[in-house]
């Protein structure tokens, strides 16, 4: 079967000589929904407009359902739905008009063309709205308005850079319900980048992990999950006075590793909460020591992310809310 | 191939529509630019003629109606690539080159936008010069016609905006760079006075200055009745064919 996207070697050093790409090998199977994850500047957006055919590479190649990029531009181009980071309407016309503009632009033949317009406003919930300027709509209007925009040619890879960068959490599950429900319905393929590991974990089917322009993992997320300890637990117990005997009793179960002792508190990691905790209560109140507090960590990307790179995914907490802000004010500020 | 042809003519046409609900939806900047030039007309063309300055023309009004037409729709044409800018930082020009038409027609598509905002003026302007005594021909050929080349000239001005909007890159210094060079542009041509009293340089300035030749076009079409502009449409295509393909090459660069 051919893959959707398929991409050798890519290299991208841009004008300046600041090296984006630096060897990326890429699979992606068709039908699946694949994120890339990755912070901010790790090349996410450069090999997402290598892909969408608006940038050449350095070195390397990349090919579209077989079509290769910079010699089947047009081909691509065709098969692909895209929505950039940044907000691609004009907000001095009202959605439908922009729809109608770009159905045109997109070629979609006049008979038709009415029909699949009214059929992804309604999907998208944007019926209602597809008289008011744009100018005034919400961010997450803004991007179903985008992704509708992006379906109309009825393209079989969508392609979508930080689809929910700077929504709300309500924003951003509508924005994916619907993704996810179209999918569904026509066997699409999406391929999107984010730097949100929640997203990334809860909607993906495939997880590549980017930084610093390479590929650091890549897998299903419950298996790049596993390459960590596993879970995280910290129990607060009452009076210690013994930290030896503790770690004794500890040491008698199976399937934990000890991360630290600080006092009265004791860290540990285990493949299976579920599964071990009930045992380590046993133990504990068999000893007759009492537990005022029980933290659950259920492993998450983000600490592949730090096992790999010694960094947050999500450190840049000021950088996020920035993009946020800029966003905003872009989608104000109009064209 | 030719399907080809026809995706590029579709999408440019989608790229005037566009331009167009935009005007209907906020014609309050075309209607703010036409104060100038009604001003022109009503009280600079009014008390010049009065004074008659320049014995040479007959009636000094009719003469500047062009001139005017043209200052007006040069200002339009010229501030209108800053929106192509700004779509560069948003994601419509990112979107636009995905999109399957060829990426010559985006440029050309979104030129001939901005040439038909500008020419806007051409009916606002006439109107307010007829108003005060201008004798323009009412042949529908010649002012369809000298509408068609107002649009056409403009495309040139447009292609020059978004060169300078591209190569200024932020929009403060292609906004000092439109002031410094739209008055000169507009003095240093027919629009006001005739080249042949013009002081030397100033003549050689306006000799290649386009705005001097779409003057003409609209001077001999709406005043003398004539349809001898067959050179300055020459003057004009060397004009709009150099700035738009030096905006299509530069846009090519700024995407990357
Ligand atoms: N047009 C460009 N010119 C020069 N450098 C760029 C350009 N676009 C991105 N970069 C640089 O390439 C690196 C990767 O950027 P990008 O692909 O936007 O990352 P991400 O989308 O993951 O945040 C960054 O260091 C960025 O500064
Ligand atoms: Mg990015």
């Amino acid at each position: 079967m051919v893959l959707a996207i398929e991409v050798r070697g890519l290299v991208k050093i841009y004008p300046g000589g600041i090296k984006a790409l630096n060897g990326v090998d890429l699979d992606v199977d068709e039908g699946i929904i694949y994120a890339l994850l990755g912070p901010n500047g790790a090349g996410k957006t450069t090999l997402i407009r290598i892909i969408t055919t608006q940038l050449r590479q350095t070195d390397g190649y990349v090919k579209v359902f077989g079509h290769d990029t910079s010699t089947q531009g047009s081909n691509v181009r065709s098969l692909i739905g895209y929505v950039p980071q940044e907000m691609s309407l004009w907000s001095d016309l009202t959605g439908y008009e922009n729809m109608l503009i770009y159905s045109k632009i997109y070629g979609i033949p006049s008979n038709s063309r009415k029909k699949i317009i009214e059929e992804l406003l309604e999907f998208m919930d944007l019926r209602e709205a597809s008289n008011r300027m744009v100018r005034i709509y919400s961010g997450g209007m803004i991007r179903r308005l985008e992704i509708a925009i992006a379906l109309m040619h009825r393209p079989r890879l969508l392609v979508l850079d930080e689809p929910t960068i700077g929504l709300d959490p309500a924003a951003r599950r509508l924005v994916w319900g619907k993704i996810t429900e179209y999918c569904k319905e026509y066997n699409m393929t999406i391929f999107f980048a984010t730097h949100y590991m929640d997203e990334a974990d809860r909607y993906a089917n495939y997880i590549a992990l980017m930084n610093r322009g390479i590929i650091i993992a890549r897998g299903k997320p419950e298996e790049l999950k596993q390459n960590v300890e596993g879970d995280r637990i910290t129990l607060k117990l009452s009076s210690i006075d013994d930290n030896i005997s503790i770690l004794n009793i500890f040491s008698e179960i199976e399937g934990i590793t000890i991360l630290k002792t600080d006092g009265d508190t004791i860290e540990f990691s285990t493949s299976n909460v579920s599964y071990t905790l009930p045992k380590i209560l046993e133990k504990l109140f068999q000893n007759n020591l009492k537990i005022y507090e029980i933290k659950i960590h259920e492993a998450t990307l983000d600490d592949v992310f730090i096992k790999l790179t010694g960094r947050r995914l999500s450190e840049e907490e000021y950088g996020r809310y920035r993009e946020a802000i800029t966003m905003r004010k872009m989608i104000r500020r109009g064209s | 191939m030719y399907k080809q042809y026809k995706n590029a003519i579709l999408s440019i046409l989608a790229m005037i529509e566009m331009e167009l609900r935009r005007l209907r939806h906020d014609p309050l900047e075309i209607i703010a630019r036409a104060i100038q030039p009604i001003l022109w007309i009503t009280v600079f063309g009014v008390v010049m003629a009065r004074v008659r300055v320049f014995l040479s023309i007959g009636d000094y009004i009719t003469f500047i109606t062009p001139g005017v037409i043209l200052q007006s729709s040069t200002f339009i044409a010229l501030a209108y690539g800053i929106s192509l800018v700004f779509e560069r930082d948003l994601g419509i020009l990112k979107k636009l080159i995905t999109s399957p038409i060829p990426r010559s027609s985006i440029v050309i598509g979104r030129i001939l936008a901005g040439g038909i905002r500008a020419s806007t003026q051409y009916i606002i302007v006439l109107i307010s010069a007829i108003a005060v005594g201008a004798k323009i021909v009412s042949n529908p050929i010649n002012l369809l016609l000298g509408y068609a080349l107002l649009v056409y000239g403009c495309m040139g001005f447009t292609s020059l905006s978004m060169i300078l909007a591209i190569t200024m890159k932020t929009r403060e210094r292609f906004m000092g760079i439109i002031g410094a060079i739209t008055m000169p542009l507009f003095f240093a041509s027919n629009a006001l006075y005739p080249i042949d009293i013009m002081p030397g340089a100033i003549k050689y300035f306006a000799i290649v200055n386009p705005l001097t030749y779409i003057v003409d076009i609209l001077r001999k079409l709406l005043i003398y009745n004539s349809c001898e502009v067959f050179n300055d449409i020459i003057v004009v295509t060397i004009f709009v064919a150099c700035t738009t393909v030096v905006a299509i090459k530069i846009l090519n660069k700024i995407v990357e």
